[in-house]
């Protein structure tokens, strides 16, 4: 579901004590892992005078179960050890700081949401879980994530050449819209009202 | 086990609108997604079921309902909605969420109105906001690029304080609880959480003193998701469908040339060393035999003989344990004389020009020879198709990682594999040969390059990119020629034939030196191995031999902290009576480290989809565990099981760590007896 990429080498290495244990999260590898930047940050560490006790590899450690059984398997590197520092996502830095609540746990990655995300694979479409689908109106393109300011109610008017002034690469979504209902002939289906988007129902829903 | 929460990404809408929709569209077909991110059971109350209650109470009527899987994986539901016929429909419905919707809307339904009858629920767990990971666990993470819990002690301010404060509390919190409520409902202030976790780990100060954080919105930008997503889309889409890119581990060896073990004291040799047919032994007990004479008949047409490996005694025929069938089989344990004397019948060098397809053909059914990728199908009998072929796939990838006896046999035995290649143009008569090598072998793409330049066959190298399981059949064919074999069928029903390098070779040393099939290269090495290699072992010499050579610890240690495995690390199968033998189709032993975390059957799928991701059979490997459990076969041969190639991506992802090759082994056995039973 997410992809990260490594922080900056000296926000990391700024809150580093002596001894460090590494922990990477390789669960979403297939995914997106900068892999390659941790292992040259790993040895650039040394040279900081930062001792590197360990570097455990595991995977999903999202899932509390196994946080607890890898941090009961590895105890005694853990105590050794005056920092955690782990490569995952921000659910998996998350987990481990719940478990391991007197040790400082810091995160070496930061974390992007790529919204229209299954499994493994990245898609061309995105949904932001709004709530309120506004497909039905829009012709099955989406005014949340194809506009790039969410806008619900026609084109802002700043797009040039069927692109959008906030980014040059992007399509107006509004054009696309628009262009879309014509083809189909139901063009009037803009002269109804937009439900106004409703922020707070975001908020309260629940699944049950 | 934790508790399981549900984030199911979508609901149905609000009657009134769905009314408002189907009351302008009578001829309408509905698609619906089985949802996911939930635990995976056989849950009989649908969105879909709700809508029926909604039509049957106003009286509407609909064409129907189609129910699928993860509506959003666009490449796995385009042949099923292309294959329904949709002309009755004058406008499709859709639930799911957003991003099927969008599918249908946008590529898959190009003539047709399509209507989203599902909102998505948004954030739905105890939080407000967030992505979670792909664990059903209470952490989020919201995916804002710039990772806060360094400093905020591993509590996320921007998921758990309700106003995403970065630099402290608002001071709103009354007794540790946050002012704002929802329904009603309580919730911790998130930075007194903060607070007390930092005064534990001693950070309090540092932390507090750090300069004021500011969120940069920009940062997630759009040209830092379309690039990330383009990459994702070209490494997930590279040649086939699904796949994964293991570590490949293959340093170790990968420069070792070939060397020959030592003569094993004793060899056992199973009469089963191939697909169909067990073969019947030819000598007894106490009698004496030399290297290559037969030792074992074949009793049908897909059955191969087999030979000694070894000059000495036969000192029993009995059963012993065979390394991949996991079970005792008929076996002749020979004692060595490490005299090595050679069968008289066998190391006549011949020429290929003076023998005929059929005398070629005897030869290879006489010499044992079978595929050594490790299904060990009888060569003679892929060699004899029912149906015309025109094009010979060479495969050269050996995608298992670890693994690089097939490299180090194509860069030491070249000219041997195109003698070989030869032979098999000669039998086959094809028009076209391709060798296809993965392109992490440079080497091999290059040498094999240069001494094709000089002949002057019709040979075509193809490097491809390298991804797993490009080794398995239907894959090489199908990125290759294009080709698609059809479910159930064989490469021969699309014209096409393929042979591993390693049978080419064992090939061309039974046509053309005369020897039959007694030894074979197998690639030792993985965690506590000292002395890795590619070694040229005699077939039938005993696990424990190869382990006290080549790894330094005590055989109990060794298989208490390592898994050993026959074959590679993701299709090899596990050994843990080390009597077992080296076979024909032994690729390789490999040690792995021992997972912390055990595969286990009994823990729940959660629906993450990852599994349809890499199936590269196109295949829902979900299914099968789901009902494996449930004991409910007659569903498991409706999702073509016998369509599984036991490739092993499912496993390697799940992200619950459900055994499920182990699964799908038994099922297909279950699903064979039910069938049977039934007719």
């Amino acid at each position: 579901m997410l992809i990260t990429k490594i922080k900056n080498k000296e926000e990391i290495i700024q809150k580093l004590n002596k001894k460090v244990l590494v922990l990477k999260c390789v669960g979403c590898r297939e995914v997106h892992f900068p892999e390659e930047d941790i292992d040259n940050l790993i040895g650039e560490l040394t040279k900081s005078n930062i001792e590197v006790t360990d570097v455990l590899v595991f995977d999903y450690l999202c899932n509390p179960d196994f946080s607890k059984a890898i941090i009961e398997k590895h105890k005694n590197q853990i105590e050794n050890s005056q920092n955690l520092l782990v490569f995952s996502c921000g659910v998996g830095v998350q987990v481990i700081s719940s478990i391991l609540e007197e040790k400082i746990v810091l995160p070496g990655c930061d974390t992007f949401n790529i919204p229209g995300f299954q499994g493994l694979s990245s898609q061309n479409f995105n949904c932001d879980l709004c709530g309120e689908c506004y497909l039905n109106y829009t012709g099955g393109i989406c005014p949340i994530t194809a506009c790039s300011k969410s806008l619900l109610n026609g084109p802002c008017g700043g797009a040039k050449n069927g692109k959008c002034e906030v980014n040059k690469e992007m399509d107006c979504g509004w054009e696309k819209i628009y262009k879309k209902l014509n083809k189909f002939g139901i063009i009037e289906t803009q002269n109804e009202y937009i439900k106004i988007r409703n922020f707070l129902r975001e908020r309260v829903e629940k699944t049950k | 086990m934790n508790n399981l929460l549900d984030y199911t990404k979508f609901k149905l809408k609000e009657e009134q609108e769905i009314l408002s929709i189907l009351r302008n569209n009578q001829k309408i077909l509905i698609f619906s997604c089985n949802k996911c991110y939930k635990e995976f059971t056989q849950d009989t109350e649908t969105e879909f079921n709700k809508l029926q209650e909604i039509l049957t109470r106003n009286n509407l009527s609909i064409l129907g309902n189609i129910q699928l899987d993860f509506l959003c994986n666009l490449s796995i539901n385009e042949k099923k909605v292309k294959s329904i016929d949709l002309s009755n429909a004058d406008s499709i419905g859709v639930i799911s969420c957003g991003i099927g919707i969008q599918n249908f809307a946008n590529i898959l339904i190009k003539d047709k109105p399509v209507y989203s009858l599902s909102d998505s629920i948004p954030n739905n767990a105890n939080s407000f906001r967030g992505y979670h990971g792909i664990s059903l666990s209470v952490q989020k993470c919201d995916g804002c690029a710039q990772c806060y819990l360094g400093i905020t002690g591993g509590i996320c301010p921007i998921v758990d304080c309700a106003k995403s404060l970065l630099n402290g509390p608002c001071g709103g919190a009354k007794n540790g609880k946050c002012e704002v409520k929802i329904e009603g409902k309580e919730r911790e202030c998130a930075w007194e959480k903060i607070y007390k976790r930092l005064s534990k780990t001693g950070r309090l100060n540092f932390n507090l003193n750090l300069p004021v954080q500011i969120r940069d919105y920009s940062k997630t930008g759009y040209e830092t998701i379309t690039k990330h997503k383009n990459l994702n889309q070209e490494k997930r889409s590279q040649g086939f469908y699904g796949g994964v890119y293991p570590y490949e581990n293959k340093k170790n060896t990968e420069n070792i040339p070939i060397k020959e073990f030592p003569e094993p004291e004793i060899v056992i040799i199973p009469l089963s060393q191939h697909t169909g047919k067990p073969s019947q032994p030819t000598v007894s007990a106490g009698e004496k035999v030399k290297t290559g004479q037969k030792i074992g008949e074949s009793s049908g047409f897909i059955s191969s003989p087999i030979h000694s490996s070894v000059s000495g005694k036969v000192i029993a025929i009995e059963e012993k344990f065979h390394p991949t069938l996991q079970k005792k089989i008929m076996s002749v344990v020979i004692e060595n004389d490490k005299k090595n004397e050679i069968y008289e019948g066998a190391g006549q060098q011949k020429n290929i020009d003076l023998l005929s397809k059929e005398e070629i053909l005897n030869i290879i059914k006489e010499s044992g020879i079978v595929g050594l990728g490790g299904a060990m199908f009888p060569t003679h009998v892929k060699l004899q198709p029912p149906k015309p072929v025109d094009i010979l796939i060479i495969n050269g990838c050996e995608c298992e990682p670890y693994l690089t006896c097939d490299y180090r046999i194509m860069i030491e035995k070249t000219e041997e594999i195109l003698r070989g290649i030869e032979i098999l143009i000669k039998v086959l008569g094809v028009k076209k040969t391709i060798v296809v090598i993965e392109d992490n072998k440079p080497e091999a793409i290059n040498i094999f390059r240069e001494k094709i330049s000089k002949s002057k066959q019709n040979l075509e190298v193809i490097p491809v990119k390298t991804k797993y399981p490009q080794g398995a059949e239907k894959m090489l064919i199908k990125r290759t020629t294009g080709r698609e074999v059809p479910a159930g069928g064989l490469p021969f029903d699309v014209g096409v034939i393929v042979q591993n390098v390693s049978t080419v070779f064992a090939i061309e040393q039974a046509v053309i030196e005369g020897m039959p099939l007694t030894k074979r290269v197998v690639t030792v090495s993985g965690e506590n191995c000292t002395k890795p290699g590619n070694y040229e072992v005699k077939i039938g010499t005993p696990i424990k031999d190869i382990i006290s050579y080549c790894f330094s610890i005590p055989h109990s240690l060794l298989t208490a902290n390592c898994l050993l495995k026959m074959g590679g690390p993701m299709m090899g199968i596990i050994q843990t009576e080390l009597d077992a033998p080296v076979i024909k189709g032994t690729t390789g032993l490999i040690s792995t480290k021992r997972p912390v975390i055990e595969p286990d059957p009994n823990r729940k799928c959660i629906k993450c989809g990852r599994c349809v991701d890499v199936c590269p059979m196109e295949l829902f490997p979900l299914y099968y565990v789901l009902y494996s459990q449930e004991n409910k076969w007659e569903k498991i041969q409706e999702h073509n099981i016998s369509s599984c190639i036991e490739c092993g991506c499912c496993e390697y992802i799940c992200s619950s760590k459900i055994p499920i090759v182990g699964i799908i082994k038994n099922a297909k056995l279950k699903t064979k007896n039910y069938a049977d039973n039934k007719n």
